[in-house]
């Protein structure tokens, strides 16, 4: 029950950054791949309708959690107080540079707006990598389950650590890099014209750049938690995130080198499910490890619900799933094509 | 049981406090405009006039802009019980989380699916699915403030929890969690009290057009359509909802109500006070003008009605604020009043057919706007102050509720930091709001919110068409 739980609530998550990862992605390499004014209003049009829709799996990744694993919800929130303020005042940043962008057909207003679009989603991807590093290597916790952590203290990954230390900022550049790289391949797939080429020579370089990064993070996460590996080995869903990793690396590169834009971006999407599925796999059964001690870590086991409650939330969890694919596959249809600087010059949905 | 200002728990209550009541500012209105949305949807699709279809794009694009706010102030409330009440989180969670996960997968995701083709895709959806998208957004809208209401319902009146073995609440029975007696009242309350805010601001916006002699066909389908439900969601607000939630607070929270009229020692034929000002210190009202046994017939029904004073209570069980907490009911109360008399003299000069012809009171109903804004605001105060010092009534204070991990130097901080950011947003939502009033709903929508014309949107399907 617990371990389904686990699986459900780190699922919201991953679908959470696919899905706002790419728009994050398409907000990191915006400048790069849209030039006029005209290209710019294209990339915001391509990202579409359904922003918010992405944006509520975090929200209902924060409530489901709060449901089913209360005592972490409580001792990581406090524990990231200044990480999570960051990252939600980005989230009002970005939405309302995407909503209020085009409202006003003026240079200097979305201009302005454009510049608040790749700030903070540039920030979103370094601060959600960070938080991902920080999930892996640990956090201070005490005997009592709480931390409080300063952005950074000595940049080491042992005893007292930051927020920030050579281990997490790795991880947030890889992210970086990764988020951009599937952004630019989801522009590759809905832009035509010059946003479209420039964002295939985008999406080539930056995937080209994940593999060293990619190489890099894997020996430091060895070197900075050795005890991964050796636990990763026995679980069973590590092995099918590899797989899915493997599989989904070669979709991706068979879809870029042949223009199959959709399969090129499936790919994409499924390389990050991937990569996260086998970190969330090998962490398992713990939640939040400490540095100060393994005996202070929170195992999932240790962070639950009641039964009942857990149960209780297995009841409507699943209704509501169905519902919002439902949903999402009802608009997502519409939106479906390709969105075109000649055919729509200014409007965005 | 005071806080003081170097009190943790008081920078987490006051940027709670900040967050929640600007964040409530946006919606209150959209879920007031929803269902005129709706309406002018419903009726655009069975009389083909196009008054109808500009009512709706119009109020939309208003609608979205409040929307958008709304979201993104709204999510960090949700990410609050993390960081700011984490002992509350860890005390209460598998019991609110429930709601408050029910609220993303049930209400959040079907708004968020459909608002950007609500606003914007009007072609592209076909009349059929672009009312079912509008109805959609009100449901989810609506949705998302039940599930907010049963949360702060459990808050103020724990029903269908169990305290388990360690000590942290559980949930024993979902219907009994979900169909509190006072989640049930209180969501009534403040759904009538949305569209309160919804229609009066309809409505300013038609006497706004009428008085510069604007959009007539428009201004008329306004004033007629605010008024009237103004003054309906007005009735509704104060009976039955507002009277059996005072009935609920008689029932279950006596002390409350005696902080809320400003009462300390109990009595039969007690009064609600016009005019007064409570002094805790001396433990009296001062200047008192009161209708005498008010206070005895709404709480309990007859005049007679024993009601019990604070004297009654030991101090540690009071309201932490009952100075605020007094003034906030009788202003809710006063304004409630106010506004049912100026819509039911507004309806009688629409059935006389001289609403648009009286001058002062187009003025008034253009310039009256804001006041539901600041009675729902008061009226969750009074909700929120009253329910001190407890965050689950009777269980759980909130002074043991906070994060004791955080420091003032991070809340303060953060506060901050949300002040600067509103107060940009609330700068640019009056500007983008008033551009839009300014532009009014006859002109044809400029070129960035222009549906694409049918045939060169690449990959439409005919079928929705419809």
């Amino acid at each position: 029950m617990i371990a389904t739980w686990y699986a459900i609530v780190s699922l919201m998550l991953i679908i959470y950054v696919a899905l706002d990862g790419r728009n994050f992605g398409a907000g990191i390499v915006h400048w790069f791949v849209a030039r006029t004014p005209e290209e710019r209003r294209q990339v915001i049009a391509a990202i579409g309708p359904l922003w918010s829709w992405h944006e509520v799996w975090l929200v209902g990744f924060g409530g489901t959690l709060l449901a089913v694993f209360p005592r972490l919800m409580a001792s990581a929130f406090a524990g990231y107080y200044l990480a999570l303020f960051l990252i939600l005042w980005c989230l009002i940043l970005r939405g309302m540079s995407i909503e209020v962008g085009d409202h006003i057909n003026d240079r200097l207003w979305q201009g302005f707006w454009d510049f608040i679009f790749v700030f903070s989603s540039f920030l979103l991807a370094i601060l959600f990598g960070a938080a991902a590093g920080n999930l892996a290597r640990g956090v201070p916790l005490d005997s009592q389950g709480n931390f409080s952590m300063p952005f950074f203290t000595d940049f080491g990954v042992h005893g007292n650590v930051g927020l920030l230390d050579w281990y997490t900022l790795s991880v947030a550049i890889f992210t970086l890099v990764l988020l951009a790289a599937h952004g630019s391949t989801y522009l590759v797939l809905k832009t035509d014209g010059p946003v479209h080429d420039r964002s295939v020579t985008c999406a080539k370089y930056l995937w080209t750049a994940t593999i060293p990064l990619f190489l890099l993070i894997s020996v430091e996460s060895w070197v900075v938690r050795p005890d991964i590996p050796i636990h990763a080995i026995h679980n069973p869903f590590c092995s099918l995130g590899l797989f899915v990793i493997m599989v989904s690396t070669s979709t991706l590169i068979s879809g870029l080198s042949a223009h199959r834009e959709s399969r090129a971006f499936l790919g994409s999407n499924f390389l990050i499910v991937g990569l996260l599925v086998t970190g969330g796999a090998a962490i398992f059964p713990v939640m939040l490890y400490s540095t100060l001690g393994t005996e202070n870590s929170l195992t999932a086991y240790a962070v639950a619900s009641s039964r009942t409650s857990l149960l209780l939330a297995a009841v409507w969890w699943p209704i509501g799933f169905v519902l919002t694919m439902t949903y999402f596959m009802f608009v997502s249809r519409r939106y479906a094509a390709k969105v075109s600087l000649k055919r729509d010059t200014q409007n965005l949905y | 049981m005071t806080a003081t200002i170097s009190d943790p728990a008081f920078w987490s209550r006051f940027q709670f406090g900040f967050t929640i009541i600007y964040h409530y500012l946006f919606p209150q209105l959209t879920m007031g405009l929803a269902w005129f949305l709706v309406y002018w949807k419903w009726r655009a699709l069975k009389t083909g006039d196009e008054k109808y279809n500009k009512a709706f794009r119009f109020w939309a694009k208003i609608f979205g802009l409040n929307f958008a706010i709304g979201v993104v102030t709204g999510i960090p409330m949700e990410f609050q019980f993390g960081t700011n009440w984490a002992d509350f989180s860890r005390y209460a969670g598998g019991v609110i989380g429930q709601t408050l996960g029910m609220e993303g997968m049930f209400a959040f995701f079907l708004e968020s699916a459909f608002i950007g083709a609500l606003i914007w895709g009007e072609k592209r959806l076909g009349p059929r699915y672009h009312f079912l998208a509008a109805v959609a957004v009100a449901l989810g809208s609506w949705s998302s403030g039940f599930f907010i209401l049963v949360t702060n319902a459990f808050m103020q009146h724990p029903t269908g929890y169990r305290i388990d073995a360690n000590g942290l609440l559980g949930i024993a029975n979902l219907s009994g969690y979900l169909f509190n007696p006072w989640a049930l009242v209180e969501f009534s309350h403040n759904q009538m009290a949305a569209l309160v805010t919804g229609s009066f601001v309809i409505a300013a916006v038609g006497a706004f057009y009428r008085l510069r002699g604007l959009h007539p066909v428009q201004a008329r389908l306004y004033l007629r359509a605010g008024t009237l439900i103004a003054l309906i969601s007005s009735v509704l607000v104060a009976v039955p909802t507002g009277d059996q939630q005072a009935k609920m607070v008689g029932k279950h929270q006596p002390v409350t109500l005696a902080a809320m009229e400003g009462k300390f020692a109990g009595s039969s034929m007690a009064g609600v006070a016009l005019i007064g000002q409570p002094n805790v210190a001396a433990r009296r009202l001062d200047n008192p003008i009161e209708v005498p046994g008010a206070l005895s017939f709404l709480a309990y029904g007859t005049f007679q009605s024993y009601v019990h004073g604070l004297d009654e209570y030991p101090a540690t069980v009071w309201p932490d604020n009952i100075e605020l907490l007094y003034y906030s009911f009788h202003l809710m109360i006063t304004l409630g009043t106010i506004f049912i008399l100026l819509m039911a003299f507004a309806n009688f000069q629409s059935w006389r057919g001289q609403l648009e012809s009286c001058t002062w009171l187009l003025w008034i109903l253009m310039l009256a706007f804001p006041l539901p804004y600041i009675a729902n605001t008061v009226g969750w105060m009074t909700a929120e102050l009253g329910r001190q010092p407890w965050l689950v009534y009777g269980l759980f204070r909130t002074g043991e509720g906070y994060s004791k991990v955080v420091s003032n130097g991070d809340t303060i901080f953060t506060l901050i930091g949300f002040i600067g950011l509103y107060f940009v947003l609330g700068l640019l939502f009056l500007y983008l709001t008033g551009r839009e009033l300014g532009r009014g709903p006859e002109e044809e929508a400029a070129p960035s919110h222009e549906p694409e014309p049918v045939e060169v949107v690449a990959g439409f399907r005919k079928e929705s068409l419809v």
